[in-house]
């Protein structure tokens, strides 16, 4: 088990490596770093003052080399200024002393860097924007998880009744509805003068202050998308554990159809629902861009859309570790959850 | 008001109130004009026997503002490229004078001004009495030092180098030595080489913020200034407070009243303005910055209040004239730019583009709000016209690439233009580019359309775009005549004078169709019942001082 954790660290650290390179070069092209140096120096400069802009702050160097500063395996850069003789560079900070300037400042010295957008250290603003996103999950899986296992057992009990089938119509209608477009209906429908306001169109301040009215759209608008996916899940597993012998043997024992829900088909069901939850924990990283954009939740999909508009290089490059560490976290998890679950499956 | 009145009236003033009293010019126009003149704001209001609105009149005070605006990163006030960003460091760094709705120009930091009657000499009286935060008075050596850091063309994105261009040495890039000149402690005397009557006028605009000597920008939040608020929580992107000053006495409570508010949050919901609706039908937020497009109506529609104001912003779409595309610099030729414009119906812009919110424009970016303005006839349309000369000038089999931002009333303005061109048997293909992409080519599109905000003079905005080797030349524009033009008008303090050269200077600017520029717009905003002082301006100032919620 040991080895296997020890493994799945490896492909992580291997799989970020990759990814954070595919970004910081794509990141690092030229009309990239000029739209950069326009977003941060002035949106209308000329070409010349865009290059002496790039040059004075390293962004022209190598890209090996500055993705080895990056990772803090190579010196930072320093300017000096030819004028006044002012020495700036990626290690030195306002106000400090050149003598206490370390030579390498990247990722292995804990330094993620500084954010050009946010004007603040990546390390923090991914932080909070991750524990904003993190609550908004929180409460999508609070109401996303135990309903859709319960729509799927009630769908998956008797396969063919009614109730089946308008429990699997709603699911398929909601996990085939995008977020935009259940997102947009809800905001109009309740919570515009257009319809009923019982709720609140954004949710800007509820980063600090969650209420019910004024979080409940965003939640709702996440967890229908997925919660329609798992009920399938849960229904199909449902019905083949339902066909199953030991199921046909328990009845001709006698055993009424509650018990035989509860006590002897309920776990062989959920073994297949579990790996699909924890597959959901990306997908939604990837819908929470969308949502938090709508509602104007400022958490780490909006912190992305942000990054990735105004090619703030150290950000982004921060959102990647970010996301493989939550995709294969959660693997792990779910093959971990999955021994526990299904004694056949051993991990060596 | 103001409880000093200058030492001297300049002639030129006396002049126009002679003309506003035989209704030859509108109070607006007066105002602008006399005010530049350096005659301070109640005594140009005295000389036509007019007394100014006050605006924040029934504030009560206290309370806190909730403004809708973006957040965006703090930099050193001459780079700035947002209005939003002074908006954000507006209360605590205060400028030298103050641009308003009417039209007028009004002393802040400094006092009043003389203008000599050659426009050549501008005596500035620094107002006695402002204080900084640590105690010590503003003097003239801060504000020629100011002055001179708006004239270092060197610091790449410094804009007011081109407001400040009189007095830049070609040579050094700097300040001409000697013509900035503290002659006391509270007298500042600019001596130009060349007469110029935009200085004032550049001197209210927003990245022309007065900074202390120990400013830094590394640390511009905690800087110290002269305003009564301070900014003391800012999340670029997310939101900011801005709260009074605890134990500062600000200069102008007793000239201009206020300020009324504790705290002003302007908090940031994105550029969609649908969001901006959730926000404030979510009773989020107070104020709206702006109110854009078909929105207007969806707000007039809920309990809100309007503010108007009818400006010279614009949208413009140009060619650039040096652009090059296979190897053919089509745009250099004067018919093909005369073809695009011929086929475009302003009026029709305005309306399918701007739903009608503004004034049809001539194609020649000075507009009747300026006071030099000249009417001329409206630009022809003719879409036959247009396809002949466009032929005739060997380019009609070629496809044109016509750039646009994606928002709202820029999209669909430029929709329409592209849609008459084909109409008139033009080859267009439209390119809508996002917002955080568009600007980073802007000045070097072969073919698209920017906006244009509002500038007092007719002049400056002809100096800032259109003089060769400028900075914001987007059109590439470089003739010779036009310079020599606007280089005799920059010298005429007298508007009607000024209109002859004016007229000329619109007419080359047709002429050479250099640019499409169908309308004129208004600008609105919306706000919950109950705030004061907070209608929109007409270059997306933000007087806080102002603010304030109904008594």
């Amino acid at each position: 088990m040991g080895l296997f954790i020890l493994r799945r660290v490896g492909v992580m650290i291997l799989t970020a490596l990759c990814l954070t390179f595919i970004v910081f070069f794509l990141t690092n092209l030229y009309p990239n770093l000029e739209k950069l140096a326009k977003t941060q120096g002035n949106m209308r400069m000329t070409d010349e003052q865009v290059e002496s802009w790039l040059s004075e702050r390293g962004y022209l160097d190598p890209l090996p080399v500055k993705y080895g500063r990056w990772l803090g395996v190579l010196p930072g850069w320093t300017f000096e200024d030819p004028e006044d003789g002012k020495i700036t560079g990626r290690c030195i900070e306002p106000g400090m002393e050149p003598a206490d300037v370390p030579r390498f400042c990247g990722i292995l010295q804990g330094d993620w860097g500084e954010s050009t957008v946010f004007k603040a250290e990546v390390g923090e603003v991914t932080a909070n924007r991750l524990a904003l996103t993190g609550k908004l999950m929180f409460w999508v899986m609070v109401l996303m998880v135990p309903s859709a296992l319960l729509i799927g057992v009630l769908a998956g009990m008797r396969e063919g009744s009614k109730l089946d089938r308008s429990l699997s119509t709603f699911s398929i209608a909601s996990t085939a509805t995008p977020e935009y477009v259940s997102g947009v209906i809800f905001i109009t429908l309740l919570a515009s003068s257009a319809g009923v306001k019982w709720f609140k169109g954004t949710a800007t301040s509820a980063a600090e202050n969650a209420t019910f009215e004024n979080f409940f759209l965003p939640v709702l608008t996440i967890a229908l998308y997925g919660m329609g996916y798992i009920a399938r899940m849960t229904r199909a597993s449902m019905t083949e554990v339902m066909t199953a012998q030991y199921i046909r043997t328990a009845r001709l024992k006698g055993v009424s159809f509650r018990n035989i829900v509860l006590k002897h088909a309920l776990r062989n069901a959920l073994i297949a629902p579990f790996t699909v939850i924890m597959l959901q924990f990306p997908w939604l990283l990837n819908g929470v861009v969308i949502v938090e954009t709508l509602f104007n939740y400022k958490g780490f999909g909006w912190t992305l859309v942000q990054a990735a508009g105004n090619n703030d290089i150290e950000l982004l490059l921060a959102c990647s570790v970010a996301a493989v560490f939550v995709v294969l976290v959660t693997q792990l998890i779910s093959d971990i959850g999955y021994v526990f679950l299904n004694p056949r499956i051993r991990i060596a | 008001m103001q409880n000093q009145t200058p030492s001297r009236v300049h002639p030129a003033a006396k002049m126009h109130a002679e003309e506003y009293a035989d209704g030859k010019i509108s109070r607006r126009e007066f105002l602008t004009r006399a005010t530049a003149l350096g005659v301070t704001t109640a005594a140009a209001y005295g000389m036509i026997g007019a007394s100014p609105v006050k605006a924040a009149g029934h504030a009560q005070a206290g309370g806190t503002l909730r403004h809708q605006m973006e957040v965006r990163g703090l930099k050193e006030p001459r780079v700035y490229d947002w209005p939003q960003i002074a908006n954000l460091m507006r209360g605590n760094f205060e400028y030298l004078v103050e641009y308003n709705n009417d039209g007028s120009v009004r002393g802040m930091l400094v006092e009043s001004w003389d203008v000599s009657d050659d426009a050549k000499t501008i005596t500035l009286n620094v107002r006695k009495g402002v204080m900084w935060d640590d105690g010590s008075e503003l003097t003239a050596e801060d504000v020629a030092r100011n002055i001179e850091g708006w004239c270092e063309k060197d610091v790449e994105g410094n804009s007011m180098a081109g407001r400040m261009a009189t007095l830049i040495d070609p040579d050094t890039n700097k300040a001409i030595d000697g013509a900035i000149e503290v002659v006391d402690s509270h007298t500042v005397r600019l001596n130009l080489p060349a007469p110029d009557i935009t200085i004032i006028v550049g001197m209210a605009d927003y990245p022309a913020a007065i900074i202390p000597a120990n400013f830094n920008a590394d640390d511009v939040m905690s800087s110290m200034g002269t305003g009564p608020f301070k900014l003391v929580e800012l999340e670029v992107g997310v939101k900011a407070r801005l709260e009074r000053k605890p134990d500062h006495t600000w200069w102008g409570t007793e000239v201009y009243g206020g300020p009324y508010l504790d705290a002003i949050e302007y908090i940031d919901y994105g550029t969609d303005p649908a969001a901006w609706l959730a926000a404030i039908e979510a009773e989020e937020v107070d104020v709206l910055y702006e109110s854009v497009g078909e929105f207007i109506d969806v707000f007039d529609s809920l309990d809100l209040e309007k503010a108007e104001v009818v400006t010279g912003a614009t949208v413009v779409i140009r060619t650039n004239q040096l652009a090059e595309m296979d190897g053919a610099t089509p745009y250099a030729d004067k018919r093909v730019r005369q073809a695009f414009a011929m086929a475009v119906n302003n009026e029709v812009v305005l309306e399918l583009g701007y739903g009608n919110r503004g004034v049809v424009a001539e194609n020649h970016h000075v507009a009747p709000v300026h006071p030099e303005y000249a009417e001329l006839p409206a630009p022809e349309y003719n879409p036959e016209k247009a396809l002949e000369l466009m032929t005739e000038a060997g380019y009609a089999d070629m496809e044109h690439e016509l750039i646009s931002i994606d928002d709202d009333w820029r999209k669909n303005s430029t929709d329409a233009a592209a849609a008459m061109m084909r109409d008139a048997g033009l080859n267009i293909k439209r390119t809508i580019l996002p917002g955080s992409t568009f600007w980073n080519d802007w000045a070097k599109y072969p073919f698209s359309s920017t906006s244009w905000n509002h500038r007092p003079l007719g002049v400056q905005i002809l100096a800032l775009a259109y003089r060769s080797g400028e900075a914001w030349n987007e059109a590439a524009y470089s003739n010779p005549e036009f310079d020599s033009l606007l280089g005799d008008a920059l010298a005429v303090a007298d508007a009607d004078a000024r209109r002859e050269i004016m007229a000329k200077l619109q007419m080359i600017m047709q002429e050479d169709g250099v640019i499409i520029q169908p309308y004129w717009r208004s600008l609105y905003n919306h706000a919950r019942p109950g705030q004061v002082g907070t209608g929109i301006h007409i270059s997306y100032e933000h007087h806080h001082y102002k603010f304030g919620f109904a008594a």
